[in-house]
């Protein structure tokens, strides 16, 4: 009973950095172990887009991952708590204020801009920064370390400019 | 090929799961870590990638085959080229304004964070536009017909 509530606590708190990540680890020798595919969540994007276009067959084991990462979405939000069934964003809704299209227009926007760019950098934040790094991709080395470095830059330029707000 | 899609989405239930515990689906969590406030996803990604990095030299040093298939644990690594730093720049700058990417994303879809819905649009949107553009240079990339040379169908191309 007493463990019981003990692990309850534990699971309804943030994961630490040092379960999480090197959980998030293990899932990419999990794939490449049972799969032979190296991990990656934009390609279930493009394969989704590609299979809308020419449906053939089944979709593929990107679509199928995917999939899974908003099950495994829902499963976090009903065991661990957190943000859920809500609009809000964070402090990003004090940026837009209580406009809705407004919201929808910028992440919009910068979610074309992440699509755009992932896919002709080759990989996201999990296809080049969790897995090409650990395979030892000097491509994905690269890349991290690029959007990294401009992730960070364009940051401090928007809160410069957008004030307290952000 | 059964197996794979099996395997696919069983870890990406646990991807998404790991995603969603440790916050790595909230604004502010990913807009502490680019102010560089909090170390937390920094060191997420750090010991995710030193694990990922030990266990799959393991696998691939004990000759392990792979369990849908039974091919031998391998992968092959994308070349670094212009569109690397080129599309890893406009990511990145995207990346600062939605505080999130393509993992998150389908994760705060699944709880109910539908704001997610509005960035998912924009991702497909944007792997849409460069699709339609790679086939107005007549550029061969994974939606295309024509065969992809050897480079580009590296596991770690196209993620």
């Amino acid at each position: 009973m007493e463990v019981e509530v003990e692990m309850a606590d534990v699971l309804t708190q943030r994961a630490p950095w040092f379960v999480a990540g090197p959980l998030l680890g293990l899932i990419v020798v999990g794939l490449l172990w049972t799969a032979n595919k190296p991990l990656g969540a934009l390609g279930g994007y493009i394969q989704l887009h590609d299979w809308l276009r020419r449906p053939s067959g089944a979709p593929g084991w990107r679509i199928t991952f995917l999939a899974g990462v908003i099950g495994g979405g829902l499963l976090s939000a009903w065991i661990t708590g957190g943000n859920r069934m809500t609009l809000a964003y964070g402090s990003f809704d004090s940026l837009v204020g209580a406009s809705i299209p407004l919201k929808a227009l910028v992440l919009a926007g910068a979610g074309a801009l992440i699509g755009y760019g992932a896919r002709t950098a080759g990989g996201c934040t999990s296809g080049h920064g969790l897995c090409g790094t650990s395979l030892g991709s000097k491509a994905s080395l690269i890349a991290t370390m690029t959007f990294m470095a401009t992730g960070i830059l364009v940051t401090q330029i928007l809160s410069r400019i957008l004030g307290g707000a952000s | 090929m059964g197996g794979v899609r099996w395997a696919g989405l069983a870890f990406g239930i646990a991807f998404g799961f790991i995603l969603g515990w440790a916050r790595l689906t909230d604004y502010d969590v990913i807009h502490n870590m680019l102010l560089l406030r909090e170390a937390d996803v920094f060191l997420i990604m750090g010991s995710g990638i030193a694990v990922a990095a030990i266990g799959s030299r393991l696998l691939r040093a004990l000759h392990l085959r792979d369990l849908a298939g039974g091919a031998p644990v391998s992968w092959s690594v994308a070349l670094l080229s212009r569109d690397t730093l080129i599309g890893s720049m406009i990511f990145g700058t995207g990346w600062a304004i939605a505080c999130t990417c393509p993992g998150p994303v389908a994760a705060q879809l699944g709880r109910g964070q539908w704001s997610a819905v509005f960035t998912a649009s924009g991702i497909m949107l944007g792997v849409a536009l460069r699709a339609w553009m790679l086939e107005r240079r007549k550029i061969p990339h994974l939606g295309s017909a024509a065969p992809l040379p050897a480079e580009a169908q590296g596991p770690c191309a196209g993620l």
